[in-house]
């Protein structure tokens, strides 16, 4: 099975810097990493590899210090990592990111599926997948927790609110994938084979003749018009007497503010 | 120069300060206070090649350069310094060593389950009499036959009391201690191998620290460490390296002090405003984080000296006694910052200031630091 998973670089949540023109996170290498989300993606896909033996591509679209999430992916198991990285793409939309993506799977050409995460844990859109899908004009599930078979059609398990719905989807399709699962970490062995057996590959949008007016902020739909740091204010109260009368307290305060219901 | 880490490099740190992260933060306070060994987070361990970090491949280790293993060793240190510990003893002074001087049997039969992390090692030299003055040690190893009879009784053995594959300094010549110091190894469970008293240490308490002692233990000569009366040559080089190890525990443990500190003074309030804000405050935070910057530096430079083959002592010594002191004086002033919370096991910082201490102290005191960065100062010649 061809597997193509989207990763993306993304901010650790207490390093976030925005840039006050552009309203567009400033990335560094020191302060980013792979979105968590995308994690389980991998994983999944490092998993239907054992099963079902193929070979494992991470793309993702960045600057060059995108990179970094690519050798993670490695060390993780993909076997082979892009990068789609070109001044024109900055800024991109979910739409705009999805075409540079698109453009970029139809560059590799065969792959039988493609998994996402969810969403990110900066954008925060869950769209890249599903837009990836109607650029590409594949069949799209998202939230999946379980995916089996092979040979043109996968058997797929999916929570939704309070069921577990079974569905099926022929190939090649793409899936976004549940976070319900444990990821693990690269050995140091993994880590040291993956910078021996690999290197990564750039592209840019000539190499993917795609056009430029569908990329960067020329190609979005949509741009931050504001942003305004939310600030939250804790107070701490204390909650005075003997240990039942506290317990009492605690209680309704918490029903008060229907935290318990 | 490139002061700069290598995207490899950056990984490797990101990866174990995900492990430290998730696996010992957990569980430091809780077995320190135990004085308990994780055997579930060495377990984990073992998997990412913590135990082998510089071993061959062909023996199951991950060929890290040093500055890589010093960012492991950090990492783990900034969170859990017991578990650092253990790691930088297993790695530096007994893995090292082994595969340095071992013949190709011993590393084939020894280094496999040691870097895998199914066997912890040990490195035996302090002694009731023996310390930093190595050539008053008493315990001895007699030739009989194919077999050395071993006496030591061996104190303060890091690992000690988990530690199955142990490199233990004996003289075969009682007559001439100096010319026959050598190294040998000891296996557990063999008779006569006997785990003495547990120390009850300050810090490092999720590290069983204990005496050793071995009477009429038969170990075969096939054991020996390089050649008789090569221990001191073993031993200097294990220290040297070594040193390196401990220099980026104790750079761990300063930059964790130092985060501890950092959250502290941004959420203890005083005359209305956090800690952070009153200028006494940040010119503490200033000093702690210019000398932990400091004491990196040194020790990555010591580790970049070790991988281009340099002369490892002069700079292993000056990386270990700056960041020794400098663990001593960060987490000290963490306290400080605390106030009276410092104080209290209810916070970090108390393990930090107790952890920190001994990297003044082991592998080689701040005092046998300055002789041999003195004695390499001295014998340098005039630019």
């Amino acid at each position: 099975m061809e597997i193509i998973v989207c990763i993306k670089q993304v901010v650790a949540g207490d390093r976030v810097k925005i840039d006050p023109r552009t309203y567009s996170l400033v990335r560094s290498a020191e302060s980013s990493h792979i979105n968590p989300f995308d994690l389980f993606a991998l994983d999944m896909a490092v998993q239907l590899r054992k099963k079902y033996a193929g070979s494992i591509t991470a793309l993702t679209m960045g600057p060059k210090i995108s990179e970094e999430v690519l050798w993670e992916a490695l060390s993780l198991g993909a076997d082979r990592a892009i990068l789609l990285s070109d001044p024109r793409c900055a800024a991109s939309d979910t739409l705009a990111t999805s075409y540079v993506l698109g453009m970029g799977i139809r560059k590799i050409g065969r792959f039988d599926l493609i998994l996402c995460g969810m969403r990110t844990t900066d954008g925060d859109t869950g769209q890249v997948g599903p837009q990836l899908a109607e650029e590409l004009n594949l069949p799209h599930i998202g939230n999946v927790e379980k995916v089996e078979g092979e040979r043109g059609l996968l058997r797929i398990e999916r929570l939704t609110d309070g069921f577990r719905e079974i569905l099926e989807v022929s190939l090649p399709a793409l899936l976004t994938v549940s976070p319900r699962r444990t990821v693990r970490l690269a050995s140091l062995i993994e880590i040291q084979d993956a910078f021996t057996r690999c290197s990564i590959e750039s592209w840019n949008l000539e190499d993917l003749k795609a056009d430029p007016a569908k990329a960067g902020i020329s190609g979005s739909g949509t741009w931050v018009e504001g942003l305004t740091p939310l600030t939250q204010e804790k107070s701490c109260v204390l909650i005075e007497g003997d240990p039942r009368q506290q317990a009492k307290s605690l209680l309704k305060k918490l029903i008060e503010r229907n935290l318990l219901s | 120069m490139d002061l700069t880490l290598s995207i490899q490099q950056r990984q490797i740190r990101r990866m174990a300060r995900q492990f430290a992260k998730t696996e010992l933060a957990p569980i430091a306070k809780e077995i320190d206070e135990e004085g308990r060994f994780p055997w579930e987070a060495v377990e984990k361990m073992g998997a990412l090649n913590f135990f082998g970090m510089q071993a061959p491949r062909r023996y199951g280790g991950a060929e890290l350069d040093s500055i890589s293993y010093c960012l492991v060793i950090e990492e783990i240190s900034r969170l859990c310094a017991s578990m650092g510990l253990m790691l930088a003893v297993h790695n530096s002074v007994v893995v090292f060593p082994l595969n340095q001087f071992g013949s190709d049997e011993q590393k084939a039969k020894f280094l496999p389950p040691l870097a895998s992390g199914e066997k912890i090692g040990a490195f035996c030299l302090t002694e009731p009499n023996a310390g930093s003055d190595a050539m008053a040690i008493e315990s001895t190893a007699i030739r009989d036959g194919d077999s050395y009879i071993v006496n030591a009784n061996k104190i303060f053995v890091t690992n000690g009391g988990v530690a199955d594959t142990l490199i233990v300094f004996v003289s075969v010549n009682p007559e001439d201690v100096k010319k026959g110091f050598s190294a040998i190894l000891v296996e557990r469970g063999t008779p006569g191998f006997e785990v003495g008293l547990l120390e009850n240490n300050c810090g490092m308490r999720a590290n069983p620290v204990t005496s050793i002692v071995l009477t009429d233990c038969r170990v075969p000569r096939t054991n020996l460490l390089g050649r008789e009366g090569d221990g001191f040559k073993v031993a200097m080089a294990a220290l040297d390296t070594g040193r390196i190890g401990i220099a980026a525990q104790a750079v761990g443990i300063a930059q964790g002090a130092l985060d501890v500190s950092l959250k502290y003074a941004k959420e203890r309030i005083q005359f209305r405003v956090p800690l952070a804000r009153h200028q006494a405050i940040q010119m503490m935070l200033a000093d702690m984080g210019t000398m932990v910057e400091a004491a990196r530096l040194l020790t990555l430079k010591a580790a970049h000296v070790r991988d281009q083959g340099g002369d490892l002592s002069g700079p292993s010594a000056m990386a270990k006694l700056f960041a020794g002191r400098t663990a001593s004086k960060v987490a000290s002033m963490g306290v400080q910052i605390h106030g009276g919370y410092g104080y209290s096991k209810d916070y970090p910082i108390e393990r930090y200031f107790r952890d920190a201490r001994v990297t003044e102290i082991y592998e080689g005191t701040n005092e046998i630091q300055q002789i041999v960065i003195a004695r390499e100062l001295l014998k340098g010649g005039e630019d």
